[in-house]
C-alpha cells in the first residue's frame, strides 16, 4: 500500500497538464471574488458581522471535514491505481463521491434555511456575497463529483493500470481544487470577523 | 519522525485545524492576533493540499510559484482588507 508522501523526484505535474490551466484559472476567479469580498467589507463592517453570525457554523465545520475528507479518499484512489488496484481505486472514489453528496445535502440544509426566512441575492451585500460565493462553489463540488463519476466508470472499464493512471490523476487534481477554495472559503465567510 | 509524515497524519492535522478555525468562531475571538492565525491556519491546510494532495512538492518552480503565490497572495490581501477596518 502506497501512503507514505514520495519524496522522490518524478517530477512532472500530476494529470493533464490542460486540466493545470483550468484549475489556474478557477483559483483566480475565486481568488478575485474573495478579495472583492474583503474589500467590500470595509465599508459594510457592522453588516458583515452582524449577518455573519446568522450562517450556520457547524454545518460550515461539518463541510470543510466532509471535503478534506472526501480529498485524502481521492489520494488513496491515486496510490491505490498506482499499486495497479482498481478495485481500491473505484472503492476509494466511491467513498470520495459520498463526501461530495453529504456536503451537497448539508449545503442544500443551510440554503432551505435561509430561503425559508426570505433571504435572497438582494437581501443585502453580506448575503449577495454569501449566496453567490457558496453558490458558485457548490457548483464546482457538482462538476468535480461528475469528473469523479466519469472516472470511476472509465476504472471500471479498464482504462487505468499502475502504467496508464493520467486521467485518475487529473479527476484527483480538480477535486483537490474544489476543497482548497473552500479551506479558505469556510473561515472568510463563517468565522473571521 | 518520517514515518510520521504521511497522507493519514496529515488527514487528521487538516481536521484538528479545521476544528480549531471552528472553535476560534464559537469563541467569538476577534482582534488582529485572530485574524492573522485564522489565516495562517488556512495557509497551513491550503500549502498541505497543494503540496502533499496534489503532489505538486517537487515539480517545476514555476507551477508551485503560480499555486502557492496564490495561496499566500489571496491571503495576503485579506489580512490587509480585514486588518486596516479593525
Amino acid at each position: 500500500m502506497t501512503t507514505a508522501i514520495n519524496n522522490s523526484e518524478p517530477k512532472l505535474l500530476p494529470g493533464d497538464l490542460a486540466i493545470w490551466f483550468f484549475i489556474f484559472m478557477e483559483l483566480l476567479v475565486f481568488g478575485i471574488f474573495f478579495i472583492v469580498y474583503a474589500v467590500m467589507r470595509i465599508d459594510n463592517i457592522e453588516l458583515f458581522n452582524q449577518y455573519q453570525l446568522t450562517l450556520n457554523r457547524e454545518l460550515g465545520a461539518a463541510n470543510t471535514i466532509l471535503l478534506i475528507t472526501s480529498s485524502y479518499f481521492v489520494v488513496r484512489a491515486v496510490h491505490a491505481i498506482r499499486d495497479n488496484n482498481v478495485k481500491n481505486c473505484i472503492n476509494w472514489l466511491g467513498a470520495a463521491l459520498l463526501g461530495g453528496t453529504g456536503f451537497l445535502i448539508l449545503k442544500s440544509i443551510e440554503y432551505s434555511d435561509k430561503f425559508s426566512e426570505g433571504i435572497s441575492l438582494s437581501t443585502n451585500t453580506f448575503y449577495m456575497f454569501y449566496l453567490s460565493l457558496t453558490i458558485f462553489h457548490f457548483l464546482h463540488v457538482i462538476l468535480g463529483m461528475l469528473i469523479l463519476i466519469a472516472v470511476i466508470i472509465k476504472a471500471k472499464h479498464g482504462a487505468y493500470s499502475a502504467d496508464n493512471h493520467i486521467g485518475v490523476e487529473t479527476g484527483a487534481s480538480y477535486w483537490h481544487m474544489v476543497d482548497l477554495v473552500w479551506i479558505i472559503l469556510f473561515p472568510l465567510v463563517y468565522i473571521i470577523r | 519522525m518520517k514515518n510520521l509524515y504521511n497522507i493519514h497524519a496529515i488527514w487528521l492535522l487538516m481536521i484538528a485545524l479545521t476544528m480549531t478555525t471552528y472553535a476560534m468562531g464559537k469563541l467569538g475571538a476577534t482582534g488582529v492576533i485572530v485574524v492573522l492565525f485564522l489565516l495562517l491556519t488556512a495557509i497551513i491546510k491550503g500549502g498541505l493540499i497543494i503540496r502533499d494532495f496534489m503532489e505538486l512538492r517537487g515539480v517545476s518552480l514555476l507551477w508551485r510559484v503560480i499555486m502557492y503565490g496564490w495561496l499566500w497572495g489571496v491571503c495576503i490581501a485579506i489580512a490587509i482588507a480585514y486588518i486596516i477596518s479593525i
